[in-house]
């Protein structure tokens, strides 16, 4: 359902009454009590190392007001931008994870009513808190002042991540003593398998708690503290192969029984209380204002995951040994035919089988609880299965103070001062030992190779071969600062109908690592401090506007900027030592947004473009590396991207009770580099990393001389698009309304949404011992065609070594598809202010099940690699294709929101 | 004031509904099984029946033959993977060893595709095992039971059954008995068994697998050996000195390392100890004086062994 008031607003400023105005705001209300606050449910169920929905709560625009809903079914982010890329600001305070870069949304999920006042802008817009980023920015008000009088009980029922939610809001407004109070708790929760997906549950409760207190007509002080202690069972990604086995696109692989009961292995334990203090300070004629905060806010992060060592055979049921498809490549027409097969009866049967076992029985395509506890009971008090938790908290404190100044009609402008300090703590504790007595803190992979004895194998040398208890640390323990601090200020001059605004940033990042364990590989650098890494980045933007007529705007913004790289990119292999990313720069950003407002008597909207170019980015993957044996770091420096695109909303006010609305978004978001690449397996030592980060190919030319050809190592990924959000976005909607009954209808389009792209299958490296590395043969001809190399990827060398061309290997693009969506609601005023609003949403009523959001490729070849003299050279096709069988995500099927409020 | 004794109330009433959810007990595996848990049926053949009914399968390299009756054996667990070395394998022993060099006192391989093998199957645990359905032949000369697979260089071979056709095809058969007869390896360090050993008539496929013990010192730490590290084919690296039993540097397209047995007794008798890569053994100094090494025998072109573990080296290496 589309909330649609602000939109609305925009055009009946002119046209219609305040009754219509009054009337919409209830609509916005209703909306609002369905969305889960105006973050989507996609949001609250993000990983922390997920890319979060930009869902930009728009003071004033037509488009970004509405997308970030409208499109949530679909990961929609404005752009294609990260959250990183967006601010939120909490009493104009920006409080947020300073090593990603984001805001956590769980952390206020569940405060619909405590966050209701907000005020959102777009990158080409200027705000009294601070300057947006390239993704925009918005502003939450929990004051206790800025929450309605009285009370609230809302009671919600649906089938989403969770199934019933409870809220009861209470706020005094200002007493005749100046204090203000105000208070809201609810409760969201799922008993496990009652949520849309199998396996999972939501177990959430939340709480706001604000005082202020008017201290003159001066000045105000107010506190605020929330938080959403939520435990909730996540979904995970599988192959296409795997939902048809289980014929089901929500499969869900992280469950099974354990003793005959439904458990997840993967589940988060979340908790960020956060309190916000805040002074206002205004002059007595209003035109000058200073809001000064102090925030702490301590984030309690920890997901759980099954653990396995020694040779444990894999548990999850999705793993790909598993698989029908490991019995041989049914994707090589040259085998999957039926004289092959004929030929071959013994692949057929074990397929058949496997087919079979898959099929027959729900438990067999889930986690086999009991079979780990088995495992562990015979192996004398060891664990070889273990469920572990990671932790990622923090400890945060910001201060921030804002000076704004209307020095006239025309002219005002505002200076601030930004402050934070993290502390951010990464370790991992035994959560269950699943029927073990202990377990002994080595590195598996490690183990391996250099000796379960070696010192090498030890994952802290501080205390080495510990035993491990529950609750206990272990395998690896750090801490990672963050230091930000800016200057910004922002000046505003409007004279009839020109607007411009000049806006500036100066801003300061020291990070740094400090390592509580002495790795056995990294005996040097991995415990103690790594040093700090600092730097020193800003920006400037320009914005110039143009409305002859209150009825028509023309914007223009300009900004050139530049930004730190995120601390969680920026070490080589952050959780076992202290190294830095080689050719770490802060990432420079140029951006342009022009656009069109209108009104045209009952039609208005906005038209716009965009272009942003992103220079020097940094971007980390981890990942099993069955070539290495390890689990391993890529890190790509040097990313440089595009984003450019058109965005449009328009409204067709038919009557005061009907209108129509379409909005939709046609954008490109391309890496256009070749990025410098760096791997990094835990498991290795520092010999065995260098080698890995070489890149060399050897080419015996016609006169049998060898042509040796070195670089550094790189991602071939010039091309590739940004993932996992539709590039086109449509939707057609109605809205009407008639005697307190509002209904809304939505047709929805989606395109464009491609694949998250794997850096290792793209690495020249990778290239090269693939085959995928090619010289001319005969004169200028290759032995590979054109279309090949664009679909399989490649490098072209000439005969002196200078690379020809580079192509990234082909990207897989989702097929796009409609949803349609649609509300009903009805608000009934009662006696004494009370009134009840009853609003039911329905989302994907066509119940489209074949709609995927995103997913990644596997990190893995399709090819073993037989090693000769040290050179590693592409051998025979492995059974199991990675190539054809990436993991995805797909949108919920229909589902449903009822909410019933009492305001009382 | 009331009002706000219902938020109290609501405040207290949601945290108690927020109890943790992941709560599961730990269940009873008493009687948890991967094999058939009712009866596969009644024995009807013997391993020495099974090499001897299918001895071209056995003998002529890297052959197999699928099994469409029900022809069901009972063996013994005498190895298995609890030391790292062997991989995806069981060594089953016929019941009631007989006297050294008994035809009927045969061994046979038993390939399942797991890479964890020895909870379920531990050394002593008498299994029954139905070959209908499943795959006789040999890998490398070694009689095995199991299922045809392609290897990473496109060849043809009996590897592993499917894990899951453990729930049909075998049966546990009592409790493990760690001090079971069949487990007491053959004696060829002197007298019989070293005769037989020495015998070249007995040197062929049809008598491996076997559970032995043999004395001697490993070639490659004897004399100037000691220092002089060999540099892997493949990996193109010298070996890391002392010498360690399979350093991954002699890595070979198996993934191991042979070393050679000089064994005692027998001056012209040698043995090539295999031991494949990245498991205990692996990283045991090579000893340069004699010991007796327990481990499963096969025949390729000359006797071979694998250990089982990190104890068949007697004195244990320190």
């Amino acid at each position: 359902m589309s909330k649609g008031v602000i939109l609305m607003a925009a055009a009946f400023a002119l046209t219609f009454s305040q009754v219509q105005a009054q009337t919409e705001a209830v609509v916005d209300s209703l909306s609002q009590d369905n969305a889960d606050f105006t973050f989507t449910e996609s949001q609250l169920d993000e990983d922390n190392d997920a890319a979060q929905t930009v869902s930009n709560v728009q003071g004033n625009d037509p488009y970004l007001s509405e997308v970030g809903y409208a499109f949530s079914a679909m990961r929609f982010r404005v752009r294609a931008l990260d959250n990183q890329y967006n601010q939120t600001y909490i009493n104009g305070l920006q409080i947020f994870d300073t090593e990603s870069g984001r805001f956590n949304y769980s952390s206020v999920g569940g405060l619909n009513d405590a966050t209701r006042n907000k005020e959102g802008i777009g990158f080409g817009q200027v705000a009294n808190y601070g300057i947006s980023d390239v993704g925009g920015a918005q502003s939450i008000n929990m004051r206790a002042s800025q929450i309605a009088a009285g009370s609230k009980l809302s009671v919600s029922a649906c089938n989403r991540n969770y199934v019933g939610r409870v809220m009861f809001t209470h706020a005094t407004g200002y007493n005749k003593n100046g204090w203000a109070f105000a208070g809201s708790a609810g409760y969201r929760g799922a008993p496990m398998g009652w949520g849309n997906v199998p396996g999972t549950f939501y177990n959430s409760f939340s709480y706001f708690l604000a005082a202020q207190k008017r201290l003159n007509s001066q000045n105000e002080l107010s506190l605020v503290t929330y938080g959403a202690p939520t435990e909730r069972a996540q979904q995970g990604a599988s192959t296409e192969e795997v939902y048809a086995l289980a014929n089901s696109h929500y499969y869900n692989p992280n469950w099974g029984y354990q003793g005959g009961k439904k458990r997840s292995a993967r589940v988060v334990n979340s908790f960020d209380p956060t309190a916000i203090f805040t002074w206002d300070w205004k002059s007595l004629d209003g035109t000058k204002k200073v809001t000064t905060n102090a925030g702490f806010h301590y984030s309690m992060y920890a997901s759980s995951a099954l653990g396995w060592s020694g040779d444990a055979y894999d548990p999850r049921p999705d793993y790909y040994k598993n698989l029908p498809s490991s019995i041989f490549d049914v994707y090589d027409p040259t085998k999957n035919n039926a004289q092959y097969l004929e030929e071959n009866p013994h692949i057929l049967d074990q397929w058949n089988y496997l087919y079979s076992y898959w099929t027959s029985d729900e438990a067999h395509r889930q986690i086999n609880w009991d079979r780990m506890y088995y495992v562990n009971r015979q192996n004398g008090g060891e664990a070889l299965y273990y469920m572990e938790n990671r932790h990622n908290d923090q400890m945060t404190t910001a201060l921030s103070s804002t000076f704004n100044h209307s020095v006239d009609t025309h002219n005002k402008y505002a200076l601030g001062v930004q402050l934070n300090t993290t502390k951010g703590m990464h370790y991992k504790t035994m959560n269950d030992l699943l029927g073990a007595q202990y377990y002994t803190d080595i590195d598996k992979f490690a183990s391996n190779d250099y000796g379960a004895s070696s010192p090498e194998a030890q994952n802290d040398l501080l205390h080495p071969n510990r035993r491990i208890q529950v609750g206990d640390t272990f395998g690896y323990n750090y801490n990672i600062f963050v230091h930000k601090a800016r200057v910004w200020g922002q000046y505003e001059h409007n004279n009839g109908p020109w607007y411009a605004a000049v806006s500036g940033h100066l801003d300061g990042t020291i990070m740094e690592r400090e390592g509580l364990m002495q790795n056995g590989r990294y005996v040097d650098y991995s415990y103690g401090k790594s040093g700090a890494a600092k730097f020193l980045s800003g920006g400037a933007k320009v914005t110039v506007a143009w409305s002859p007529n209150p009825n028509h705007r023309i914007q223009l913004t300009n900004t050139r900027d530049s930004r730190a790289p995120e601390a969680r990119n920026s070490f080589v292999a952050p959780r076992v030592q202290n190294n830095y990313v080689n050719n770490l720069k802060v990432e420079q950003i140029m951006s342009t947004e022009l656009s069109y407002k209108f009104v045209f008597g009952k039609f208005s909207g906005k038209v716009g473009g965009y272009h942003a170019y992103f220079k020097n980015g940094v971007e980390q993957t981890a990942f099993y590396n069955d070539q290495q044996s390890t689990f391993t770091y890529l890190t790509m420096s040097g990313v440089d991207r595009r984003h450019y695109g058109v965005e449009a909303a328009f409204n067709l006010q038919v009557t005061s009770s009907l209108s129509f609305h379409l909005l939709g978004t046609y954008g490109e978001a391309k890496y256009i580099s070749n990025p410098y690449a760096q791997l990094n397996p835990e498991g290795s030592e520092a010999k065995e990393i260098a080698k890995l980060n070489t890149y060399q190919v050897t080419h015996t030319q016609a006169d049998n001389s060898e042509l040796v050809v070195k670089d550094d190592l790189c991602v071939v990924a010039d091309g590739m698009r940004v993932g996992g959000t539709p590039l086109t976005a449509v939707t057609l909607g109605v809205k009407y309304n008639v005697s307190g009954w509002f209904f809304q209808l939505n047709a929805n389009y989606y395109d464009r949404v491609y694949l998250a792209f794997s850096p290792y299958q793209r690495l020249n490296k990778t290239y090269a011992t693939a085959g995928k590395v090619h010289f001319p043969v005969n004169g200028n001809q290759y032995d590979v065609t054109k279309a090949e190399v664009e679909r399989e990827g490649g490098i072209l060398y000439d005969n002196n070594g200078r690379i020809v061309a580079s192509y990234a290997k082909e990207q897989e693009k989702f097929k796009g598809g409609f949803m349609l969506d649609a509300s009903i609601g009805k608000y009934i005023r009662m006696r004494h202010g009370k009134s009840l609003s009853i609003n039911l949403s329905l989302q994907n009523i066509t119940n489209n099940t074949k709609m995927k959001t995103g997913g990644y490729e596997q990190n893995r070849d399709d090819f073993y690699y037989t090693e000769s003299g040290g050179q590693y050279t592409k051998g025979e096709g492995k059974a199991y294709s990675f190539s054809h069988n990436p993991k995805y995500y797909y949108a919920f099927p229909f589902n449903f929101f009822l909410n019933i409020g009492f305001k009382f | 004031m009331r009002k706000i004794y219902y938020f109290l109330a609501m405040l207290t009433g949601t945290m108690a509904l927020t109890g943790c959810m992941d709560n599961t007990e730990e269940p009873n595996t008493d009687d948890f099984v991967i094999t058939s848990p009712t009866s596969i049926g009644e024995t009807n053949t013997t391993i020495y029946q099974v090499k001897k009914e299918f001895s071209s399968y056995m003998t002529n390299n890297n052959t197999d033959v699928k099994v469409e009756r029900d022809l069901i054996f009972e063996g013994v667990v005498v190895a298995n993977d609890d030391g790292g070395n062997l991989y995806q394998t069981l060594i089953l022993r016929d019941i009631n060893p007989k006297a050294t060099g008994d035809a009927h006192d045969q061994c046979i391989q038993v390939g399942i595709r797991n890479s964890w093998l020895s909870p379920y199957f531990k050394r002593g645990q008498r299994v029954k095992i139905n070959l209908n359905g499943l795959w006789v032949g040999n890998y490398s000369k070694v009689p095995k039971i199991g299922q045809p697979y392609y290897t990473s260089a496109g060849n043809r071979r009996l590897g592993p059954m499917l894990f899951d056709m453990c729930a049909t095809n075998i049966e546990l058969v009592g409790a493990p008995n760690p001090d079971a007869p069949e487990l007491t390896p053959i004696d060829c360090t002197q007298g019989e068994g070293l005769s037989w050993l020495k015998d070249s008539k007995n040197q062929n496929p049809m008598n491996a697998p076997r559970l032995v013990t043999v004395k001697g010192k490993i070639a490659e730490v004897q004399g100037s050996k000691v220092k002089y590290a060999d540099t892997g084919e493949l990996s193109g690296e010298k070996e890391p000195l002392p010498k360690v039993f399979a350093p991954e540097a002699l890595y070979d397209a198996g993934y191991a390392v042979d070393r050679t047995l000089l064994v005692s007794g027998a001056s012209s008798l040698s043995m090539t100890i295999r031991t494949s890569t990245q498991n205990d053994i692996s990283f045991l100094p090579i000893p340069d004086d004699e010991r007796s090494y327990t481990g499963v025998m096969t025949y390729y072109s000359g006797w071979q062994m694998q250990l089982r573990h990190k104890d068949d080296i007697y004195p244990a290496i320190k």
